[in-house]
């Protein structure tokens, strides 16, 4: 069964009185759980497809399902932004709890909730501080625990480790992994990092250049596996997928 | 930390200080004519007459330029964010705001006169006027300009268009709204000395300009310096509002 599915999707903009599609005949799915990544030349509709997902765009034709409900209804999934979305105005006290907030819990369970998720991603010491104060690394892991206290089931996370350095988005793969491993969490992720893709898509779609559709889906059987940045196979789906890209180019 | 900063703002104040009343003890030398007493002479008059002339002028200043700054804050702000934040709006608006922001506002001092008498209310509309364009010019350019990344990041939470307005534009547009108040409080100031010159008995405006045409220099020179330390006293509250509502600004 799956968790979430797209047929036939289709997107347009009016731009400079020309009606131009931005995702034509998109269609893709993920069953309960999984890992999907999402791979595509810039601007080809990746972070559109992400903005249907989460609700905040429904000018789109075709089906959209989470669940078996539109994104709109669906108040399952979280979205995290490229650049964190964090307000640099609030504490990560404060930008953790601002989604409890917004939909109503009380200020109890705010607090409850707020600690327990600061706790458990060993971010509690860094509750009073500002975004501004924080490394790329800490204000990724806020922006998650900001998710992850919504007890989501859909993740949609945008080029998510894209501003880190190469140490710090490894760990951030691995501590999203383990995210993964604890809460069984359905994940769509979009990145341009080949090895990225390969090392936590289970599914892994192409996109194409704009108007973007997915253009080949591709099952990973090393997903998950923190040894297998070194073994020859994971070199492999990588060239195979960076074949598969280039040619778009 | 704090500390040595507030020592840090307090020296330099000081030394601001210090550098003005030398250079205007220098000019009052130099010149040597009643119209410039010495600061000795201004701040003797000034203490002398605090509590007993100035201060019932200065109450009535004080209360016109904090009234107006209010009215200027409440309206100028709500409206600027929903301009900025409206593509329609602002569309909409920019022509009508365009075309009268660059018309200065004392122009109309005889008008209000005559339709709102020489009460009050003509001078505060009129300080009003001239600093809510400020005000809503600034902070419909803030709403604006602010990154998209941070309204889908709570629009995503599921916020509504309050929940936007109270978490995302208004917190992001205050060290903007403040700057605008802070620009507006000086302009306020002059537009006040202008106004309680016409028409009113009441006023530092009016202190200053009657000590002035009875040729008594040292009560005029004590009205400058009270009008001066009113201002001041004013942006030590902006600025101290700044350190508390936007800390964040100063990491």
């Amino acid at each position: 069964m799956d968790y979430l599915s797209i047929e036939s999707l289709q997107i347009s903009y009016a731009q400079d009185n020309q009606i131009t599609p931005a995702l034509k005949d998109l269609s893709l799915s993920l069953p309960l759980g999984s890992i999907g990544v999402i791979i595509g030349p810039s601007g080809c509709g990746k972070s559109t497809l992400l903005s249907v997902l989460a609700g905040l765009n429904q000018n789109y034709q075709g089906t959209v399902l989470i669940n078996n409900k539109s994104p709109k209804e669906c108040d399952a999934t979280a979205l995290i932004l490229q650049e964190y979305g964090l307000l640099p105005w609030k504490t990560t006290w404060d930008n953790v709890g601002l989604g409890l907030q917004i939909r109503g819990f009380s200020k109890k369970e705010t607090v409850i909730r707020t600690e327990q998720i600061l706790n458990k991603l060993g971010l509690f010491h860094l509750r009073k501080r500002y975004p501004a104060q924080l490394s790329g690394g800490q204000r990724q892991r806020i922006a998650i625990a900001r998710s992850l206290v919504l007890e989501p089931e859909l993740l949609l996370m945008d080029e998510p480790f894209s501003s880190l350095d190469a140490l710090s988005r490894e760990e951030m793969q691995d501590f999203l992994l383990e995210l993964w491993q604890e809460t069984n969490l359905t994940i769509l992720l979009i990145t341009h990092n080949i090895e990225e893709a390969v090392f936590l898509g289970q599914k892994i779609f192409v996109m194409s250049e704009c108007p973007g559709t997915i253009i080949k889906k591709l099952s990973n059987p090393l997903a998950g596996d923190y040894s297998a940045r070194g073994k020859i196979e994971f070199l492999e789906t990588s060239n195979s997928l960076r074949s598969s890209l280039r040619g778009l180019n | 930390m704090q500390k040595i900063e507030l020592m840090h703002k307090s020296f330099n104040i000081l030394t601001g200080v210090i550098i003005l009343i030398v250079f205007w003890y220098l000019l009052s030398l130099i010149l040597n004519t009643p119209a410039l007493p010495t600061p000795l002479t201004a701040f003797s008059s000034f203490f002398e007459l605090f509590t007993s002339e100035l201060m019932p002028h200065l109450t009535i200043s004080f209360y016109r330029v904090g009234v107006s700054l209010l009215i200027a804050t409440v309206l100028g702000v709500p409206l600027g964010l929903f301009i900025g934040k409206n593509k329609k709006a602002d569309e909409f608006s920019a022509p009508l705001i365009y075309i009268t922001y660059p018309v200065p506002k004392v122009v109309f001092l005889p008008i209000f006169l005559i339709l709102l008498g020489i009460g009050n209310i003509s001078k505060i509309v009129l300080i009003t006027l001239t600093i809510f364009y400020l005000i809503l010019v600034t902070t419909r350019d803030a709403a604006r300009n602010l990154p998209k990344e941070y309204v889908l990041s709570v629009k995503s939470l599921r916020a509504n268009e309050f929940e936007l307005y109270r978490h995302v534009y208004f917190p992001a547009c205050l060290p903007a709204i403040l700057t605008s108040l802070r620009l507006g409080l000086g302009i306020a100031m002059s537009v006040l000395f202008l106004v309680e010159t016409y028409a009113t008995q009441e006023g530092i405006g009016y202190f200053i300009m009657n000590s002035w045409s009875s040729l008594a220099y040292d009560k005029m020179f004590a009205g400058i310096i009270a009008m001066g330390l009113m201002g001041f006293f004013l942006y030590l509250l902006l600025d101290a509002g700044e350190k508390v509502l936007c800390s964040w600004i100063h990491l």
